[in-house]
């Protein structure tokens, strides 16, 4: 039985009566890549918020490195990292200066800071545009500083939230070998993502979810397998049979 | 010591950002001078079509009283030996006709001095100088109001307190003894720690060289101060929309994630915000003496400390509209509409001592009329750092009691 890196219990949400998440509970091994899917509204930002120490459960309790969110906040930042789903950065700056600031924030000191703001520019093919303001940036670039980020530090465990999204193959592949390297390197990761080739490459586990509940979770070829030839089918397959098609706001 | 580094380099991001951002920089450096240089030119024109500043002096006191002896040390008596700019002081025999002349407007103000004078001053219970002068006439009130106070620092006495009356009021004034009373307590009050009787002699040697200073040459003396305090609110209100920012930019959730204090991020931006407001001022002050001849008076140290005062006291304000906005366009709006309000009422626009009573009285609501009123104080009346503790006391209680909002504030909406 490998390690539980996080473990979720019950967690409840709602927002104006609304339940955003409605009694989740999974947990998720070190060195993993956890997806988690599911439809718009679903309640996947909102998990992954209450995750981070952002926003506080209404009910439930969660561990992340044996650390309680709601006991030891400060425990669990120290051990992640994280890329919000919406660009989360200052676009006056250069992309540099974003991420040694948020370096500095982490705890790095300035030399620290800089060598790991390289280092992670380098990576996501940056590097000859580190000194250029974040605002003169397309869309896919903004996307992989914004995933620069919440690398540094060496985050333990790092949270993706649609990393991908409005970026070009190109971009997302670059994010793809990326996320690949850091779980060579034994980094755990909560993934999410709308694109299910992605979710099936990458993840190790997969959980779907709707209107705040989890209604399916194993191996995407676990999942694939209840539907039919694992070979034959795709995980958009599963999705769909699971969620429906209707659409949700 | 990781909470105060992480506000330290959050305030560094955000003067990077200023400094990155070309409107904002225009806004709060370029655009003040803009207003500034506009007003000052306006103004010496009028001041340069002025001839010769004169003085009038009158006393109610028998022959043989002190304030004769220093009337007649004053009173300019060959006027051609007086160097330009120098004021003509003139010594009118009676009170009564000098009330009458300024009423009719035939005389802009005098100075007088009371008939109890030399028994206040050598038993040591106080007396009172009186100013009395037509509203409009700015700079000899300046120039009257400064004399009083120079007289009153130099008669040994703090015991001699000046009290001012705008000419139009002056029916009433004289025959309501009673706000007279009131006014002279408090100034009595604001006087009396530095007490005693030290009656010296040095009344005698009193020279009118100050006075001369006086003479409000410099319009920028009091329009230099007015839109810095304007315009250092002024940024600092707008700070309020960076909070907001960071909400809105969702740089707050990734920041609170990573272990940085909500009160690490409030102190971040009140400290870039102060910061800015310091290389406001002192590009203010700095052009201000440099090119436009402006003069800090006796105490050029207060001048900077009521400086640094309004600076924080307006980066709090910002801090505190920022805990009751929620979004960047009510930021925005609510910092633009507060301190257009408050400016004017506040004297940044026209010298709060040519304004009627009631207006010098609303203007003590707002920080910005202490904040002028001591700028006032030391730069355009000539008075000493002592003069203007209160008006730095009263900025550092306005700073206070923003900063006590905005922390309550803050705790209260933190959990949501
Ligand atoms: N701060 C909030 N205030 C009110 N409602 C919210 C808030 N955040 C989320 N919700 C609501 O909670 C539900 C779940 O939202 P959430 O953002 O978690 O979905 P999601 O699965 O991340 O969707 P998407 O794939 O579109 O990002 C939605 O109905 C959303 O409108
Ligand atoms: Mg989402």
């Amino acid at each position: 039985m490998p390690e539980e890196f996080l473990v979720a219990r019950n967690l409840h949400k709602s927002f104006n009566g609304n339940n955003a998440v409605n009694g989740v509970s999974f947990s998720i091994h070190k060195g993993e890549v956890f997806g988690l899917l599911g439809p718009n509204g679903a309640g996947k930002t909102t998990t992954i918020r209450m995750l981070t120490t952002v926003l506080e459960p209404d009910r439930g309790d969660i561990e992340i490195g044996g650390h309680s969110v709601r006991q030891d906040a400060e425990g669990v930042r120290a051990l992640i990292g994280v890329c919000p789903q919406e660009l989360a950065l200052y676009v006056e700056l250069s992309a540099m200066d974003n991420l040694v600031f948020f370096g500095r924030m982490v705890g790095l000191n300035g030399k620290e800071a800089k060598a790991q703001a390289m280092s992670h520019l380098d990576l996501m093919g940056l590097a000859d545009r580190a000194k250029g303001k974040v605002d003169k940036f397309s869309g896919g670039m903004k996307r992989r500083v914004n995933l620069a980020i919440a690398l540094m530090g060496h985050p333990q465990f790092l949270f993706l939230d649609e990393s991908t999204v409005g970026v070009d193959p190109q971009s997302r592949n670059n994010i793809y070998e990326t996320i690949e390297g850091l779980r060579d390197e034994g980094m755990t990761i909560l993934y999410t993502t709308h694109y299910m080739d992605e979710a099936d490459r990458l993840c190790d586990r997969v959980a779907i979810m709707d209107e705040g509940v989890i209604i399916a979770m194993d191996t995407p070829h676990a999942l694939k397998s209840q539907i039919g030839n694992p070979n034959q089918v795709t995980l958009e397959d599963v999705f769909l049979k699971l969620t429906g098609r209707t659409l949700r706001d | 010591m990781e909470q105060l580094s992480h506000i330290w380099f959050f305030a560094l991001k955000d003067l990077k950002i200023f400094f990155k951002d070309r409107i904002a920089l225009l806004f709060s450096l370029l655009f003040p001078f803009m207003f500034i240089m506009l007003f000052f030119f306006l103004n010496i024109d009028g001041a340069a079509a002025d001839p010769r500043l004169e003085l009038h002096l009158v006393t109610q006191e028998a022959v043989g009283g002190i304030s004769h002896q220093i009337i007649g040390a004053m009173e300019t008596k060959d006027e051609s030996l007086l160097q330009p700019g120098e004021a003509v002081v003139v010594w009118d025999k009676d009170y009564n006709e000098a009330v009458r002349a300024v009423e009719e407007g035939e005389l802009k103000g005098f100075l007088a001095f009371p008939e109890d004078f030399t028994e206040g001053v050598l038993m040591g219970f106080g007396t009172r100088l009186e100013v009395v002068t037509d509203p409009e006439a700015t700079y000899t009130r300046a120039a009257l109001s400064g004399m009083a106070q120079s007289i009153a620092s130099q008669v040994g006495a703090y015991q001699v307190v000046n009290s001012t009356i705008v000419g139009l009021l002056v029916g009433q004034e004289v025959n309501s003894p009673g706000d007279m009373v009131d006014i002279g307590q408090i100034m009595q009050q604001l006087y009396s720690r530095q007490g005693g009787d030290e009656t010296g002699e040095t009344f005698i040697e009193f020279e009118t060289d100050k006075v001369g200073d006086i003479e409000a040459e410099s319009p920028s003396n009091y329009v230099v101060p007015g839109y810095l305090v304007m315009f250092v609110f002024f940024a600092a209100a707008l700070s309020a929309e960076m909070i907001v920012r960071e909400r809105e930019n969702h740089t707050l959730e990734r920041l609170l994630a990573s272990s940085v204090k909500r009160s690490s991020i409030i102190g971040g931006i009140y400290l870039g915000t102060a910061i800015r407001g310091l290389i406001q001022i002192a590009l203010f002050l700095g052009v201000g003496m440099l090119a436009l001849d402006m003069d800090f008076g006796r105490s050029p140290g207060a001048v900077i400390l009521l400086s640094v005062l309004m600076v924080l006291m307006s980066s709090a304000f910002g801090i505190m509209l920022a805990t009751l906005v929620k979004t960047q366009r009510s930021a925005s709006a609510l910092g633009v509409l507060v301190s257009l309000a408050i400016a004017p009422l506040g004297g940044c626009w026209w010298p709060l001592f040519i304004t009627p009573r009631w207006m010098q009285f609303m203007a003590k609501v707002t920080p910005h009329g202490w904040a002028t009123t001591g700028f006032n104080k030391l730069m355009v009346f000539g008075g000493d750092f002592s003069s203007a503790v209160p008006e730095m006391v009263a900025l550092a209680c306005f700073g206070l009691a923003f900063a006590v909002v905005a922390v309550l504030r803050f705790r209260s909406s933190a959990s949501s």
